[in-house]
């Protein structure tokens, strides 16, 4: 347990400078989108009222309130996530393959360290999850701040007034309402980088050989996981929704804990420096 | 001490050696202290094992002697010590007599040699003390 | 003791491993010979489960590795362990922080003895000085196995003086080591038992005082008549 947790703190402050930047980037481009895209739509409000001497409720009938839609699915805001998303997933696997790649022998000392081999795996495994629990904290009070800053540009009138971001699909995903929801959407999230890992550790494992039986894992990880949706689409009206939760949780744990089993399996065995 | 040691002969032998040219020299005085097996190693840059190796074959032949938890010691025996310098003698002799008996010339005449260089060379050193 | 028994290892087509068997002993410095690819450092890996075997056993004083054996057996690989954008000083930490068998005294002495600075980026140090540094966090844990690879190849002479000393002295001294070399001329003196393989097998497997005493030979006599014949 203790050196599960040195792991991920050694996990972590590995790629905390890199962070730092990240996290850097995303509140400028956000911060300079939402100022952008707040005051584009009033200069654009001014110049239309003036030239066609149109009152306030005119313009909204035309041209349509500001919402927070219209910053969200601006470009500096898209951007932003994309590239969060980005690096997200490229640390996924870059997670691993830094302690191989070039100079860096590293992945020697992590193998040979007095620890079973899968506390690597679970250290990896936090880490990102910590990272991207970071990221999405970020993002929240981020859309705190820039709804004070659209309230400051944009006079409410012009605005449509939404409590905080409950109608934008993403959102609505990364930010559930219920805790039951919360775990489910980053628990598939959990076991989704859980299986990606395992993938890795197969290629690890096998090289060439090993991409193939990633990728035929991974395809029957996903057959398996979705197993009981596919069921619902074969035969519509004959489960209950609750019975197809169910499967699915048992299928969710079916996966992880063959994922793990199969990661333990691979670093104790099978794994080539 | 930088030793060579060859890669033929068993070190430990070579070492035995060492000690024995060393005595015979006077370099080694009886009843000196040796040093300690591991620093042995570490002078003569050779495995520990080797130094336990020779050490061990020094003590079962007399020529160093351990009382006790003390460090081990040259000999004292003067039986052994001269032995020992016989040993070095006799076989330097065997090498001269190799090295000179396909040359064909009669003893005397070599013994003569030998002499002659002897006195010069101790002349030399006796000038330069 | 170490005990390799009949290991077996195919990489692709080729039999990399086979049949291979030999043993090393506590308090012993076993050195393994071989041209390059011939299969030694695969052999060492083996030993420390970082390349998987087909067949065959491989036990640490009777027993197989396990999380335990690494406070036990340490491998020194031909490339630096540890992240090359760390200090020294960082490095000593990690190690301390995960290992008990890590001596810091001992740490600290080798690093005079090698006249490094603690303070320095392991990226930035010389090829010399990073292979020392390299043997530092080996030496430095109090573990009774030592496995090392090519400990000596491509350093300067100097260097390469400095961790020969190393063997003759109390850091290996009761240890059991394993290295492998392919310059063993300078080395001879140092060792007590030579493994001579080719191909992925034992050719020869000797006490090399023995071999100098009933044979007059060195141990590059023995590759030569072995290699050649």
């Amino acid at each position: 347990m203790k050196n599960y947790l040195k792991l991920v703190n050694f996990e972590i402050s590995r790629f905390f400078k890199l962070y730092l930047i990240l996290i850097g980037l995303t509140i400028v481009c956000q911060l300079i989108g939402v100022i952008r895209v707040s005051k584009g739509y009033m200069d654009l409000a001014e110049k239309v009222m003036d030239k066609n001497q149109l009152s306030v409720s005119r313009f909204i009938e035309q041209y349509g309130t500001f919402s927070v839609q219209r910053f969200v699915y601006s470009e500096w805001f898209l951007m932003s996530i994309y590239i969060g998303i980005a690096i997200l997933i490229i640390y996924v696997f870059l997670i691993w393959y830094r302690d191989w790649l070039g100079k860096n022998s590293f992945i020697y000392r992590l193998l040979m360290l007095p620890t079973e081999r899968i506390t690597i795996y679970f250290a990896k495994l936090t880490a990102i999850m910590l990272l991207l629990l970071g990221l999405i904290t970020l993002q929240r009070l981020l859309v705190l701040i820039e709804i004070q800053i659209v309230n400051s540009i944009v006079p409410s009138d012009f605005r449509t007034y939404s409590y905080g971001i409950s109608n934008i699909d993403i959102f609505v995903l990364l930010y559930p309402n219920t805790f039951t929801a919360f775990i489910l959407n980053y628990g598939i999230g959990l076991i989704f980088v859980a299986v990606l890992f395992t993938a890795i550790l197969f290629e690890r494992s096998y090289r060439l050989k090993g991409i193939f039986f990633a990728i035929v894992y991974g395809v029957l990880s996903l057959g398996v996981f979705f197993a009981p949706l596919l069921l619902n689409g074969f035969y519509p009206r004959y489960f209950y929704p609750l019975e197809i939760i169910l499967m699915g949780m048992v299928t969710s744990f079916i996966v992880l804990g063959s994922t793990i089993w199969i990661a333990n399996h691979l670093l104790k065995h099978k794994i080539m420096v | 001490m930088t030793v060579k040691f060859n890669n033929r002969d068993p070190v430990y032998v070579q070492v035995i050696r060492h000690f024995k040219e060393q005595i015979a020299k006077g370099f080694f005085e009886p009843g000196q202290e040796v040093p300690s097996r591991r620093e042995l190693a570490n002078q003569l840059k050779i495995n520990p094992n080797t130094a336990q190796r020779a050490y061990k074959e020094m003590e079962e032949q007399g020529l160093i002697f351990t009382e006790g938890n003390m460090p081990s010691c040259i000999t004292k025996d003067e039986a052994v010590l001269k032995s020992v310098r016989e040993e070095l003698i006799i076989e330097a002799v065997d090498l001269f007599l190799g090295s000179i008996k396909a040359i064909n010339v009669p003893l005397s005449e070599v013994l003569q040699l030998v002499e002659k260089k002897y006195e010069a060379e101790s002349g030399e050193t006796e000038e330069s003390i | 003791m170490i005990e390799v028994k009949n290991v077996h290892k195919k990489y692709g087509r080729k039999q990399v491993l086979k049949d291979l068997s030999f043993t090393a002993k506590k308090g012993e410095i076993t050195c393994l010979i071989g041209i390059n690819g011939v299969g030694k450092t695969t052999i060492m890996k083996a030993i420390m489960a970082l390349t998987p075997i087909n067949s065959g056993e491989i036990l640490i004083d009777g027993e197989k590795i396990r999380k335990d054996s690494f406070e036990k057996i340490t491998f020194i690989p031909d490339t630096i362990a540890m992240l090359p954008q760390m200090r020294i000083d960082e490095a000593f930490t990690f190690m301390a922080d995960f290992y008990k068998s890590w001596n810091p005294q001992r740490a600290e002495e080798l690093l005079q003895f090698f006249k490094l600075d603690p303070t320095e980026k392991i990226a930035n140090l010389s090829k010399g000085s990073m292979a020392k540094v390299n043997m530092l966090l080996g030496l430095a844990l109090d573990v009774d196995y030592l496995l090392m690879d090519e400990p000596f190849s491509g350093i300067d002479m100097f260097s390469r003086e400095q961790i020969a000393e190393v063997f003759t002295s109390h850091l290996i001294e009761e240890r059991g080591v394993i290295l492998t070399t392919h310059e063993i001329s300078d080395i001879e003196h140092l060792i007590d038992k030579a493994v001579l393989i080719d191909n992925g097998e034992v050719i020869m497997e000797f006490s090399v005082e023995e071999v100098r005493e009933n044979e007059g030979k060195s141990v590059v006599d023995v590759m030569r008549e072995v290699y050649r014949g």
